[in-house]
């Protein structure tokens, strides 16, 4: 079951985040949206959501992007299981960035 | 109530609720306008039949509201296919199905009620009193009194509207509109006095 699910998402600017959330909020097993624009153009903007919930349909969420005029990117980053388990750090990471 | 609700939608995603107030009042004032000539025409003329006035007012509304309407559904359908052809072309995908799609289909249809119905529901106001005539309601010559103060009415109110919607004076914007018809029933009066 998935509990997160961190989409990277193209968006026309209506509908607006607002709108965009609260259909996003209705969703069966959905719990929590979070949205951020982090990049505006002439027509459309780039959106990064964030969904918390206990069993979230990406089939669902999908439909309903779709629904509104919205593109998957890209899945950034997927939760799935009895629990949430975060990103760990690895001394490879740090030796990426160097 | 979900039906409702969608048209709100609609009209908030395709952004037509200023358009629409736009049209409203530009046709509403057509309709008043148009019917106030007719009817201070049809008085100058001293027509003493009230079915003539009739006639003659509901072949211009039917004219300007299905004009109104093509010519308002046409144009706007035009301007937002272009519109959703050019936000499909960013977003790489076709929006026809979407909310986006279904707001812009919706829009010219809208678009066009107003602009078909707005000018109709000021004409049909203004030639109510001939309505009440045959009936014995009201004598001609009060008829034609009654709608003149109507078609005055009507067009002082849609100045009060735009008042209120710019947030100036209403009282100015009323008067400013007044002021259009009654230069329309001056005109006539000189008019009549020449020939």
């Amino acid at each position: 079951m998935i509990r997160r699910l961190v989409l990277d998402v193209l968006k026309p600017h209506s509908p607006s985040v607002i709108e965009l959330s609260e259909a996003l909020s209705k969703l069966e097993g959905v719990e929590a949206v979070n949205i951020i624009i982090y990049e505006i153009d002439q027509h459309v903007e780039n959106a990064k959501i964030v969904i918390g919930g206990n069993r979230i349909d990406f089939e669902g969420v999908k439909k309903k992007l779709e629904e509104m005029g919205a593109a998957i990117h890209s899945i950034d980053q997927v939760a799935a299981g009895e629990r949430i388990i975060e990103e760990v750090g690895t001394p490879q990471d740090r030796s990426a960035r160097v | 109530m979900k039906f409702l609700e969608k048209i709100r939608d609609y009209i908030r995603i395709s952004g037509v609720a200023p358009i629409g107030r736009r049209y409203f009042i530009m046709n509403a004032f057509d309709g008043a306008t148009t019917i106030l000539g007719i009817v201070i025409g049809a008085h100058v003329a001293e027509i003493t039949n009230q079915f003539w006035v009739i006639w003659s007012g509901l072949g211009a509304t039917i004219a300007m509201g299905l004009s109104g309407f093509a010519g308002a559904y046409m144009t706007e359908e035009a301007e937002r296919t272009k519109k959703l052809n050019s936000l499909e072309k960013s977003m790489l995908k076709k929006l026809g199905k979407s909310v986006v799609g279904k707001a812009s289909r919706f829009a010219p249809l809208w678009a066009a009620i107003i602009y078909g119905a707005s000018p109709a529901i000021a004409a049909i106001a203004c030639l109510t009193p001939f309505f009440l005539s045959p009936v014995g309601v009201f004598s001609i010559n009060f008829a034609f009194q009654l709608s003149i103060a109507i078609a005055l009415s009507v067009m002082f109110m849609l100045g009060v509207f735009l008042g209120k919607v710019s947030g100036r004076s209403i009282l100015f914007h009323g008067v400013k509109m007044l002021l259009v018809g009654l230069i329309l029933t001056l005109v006539f009066l000189a008019l009549k006095a020449i020939i």
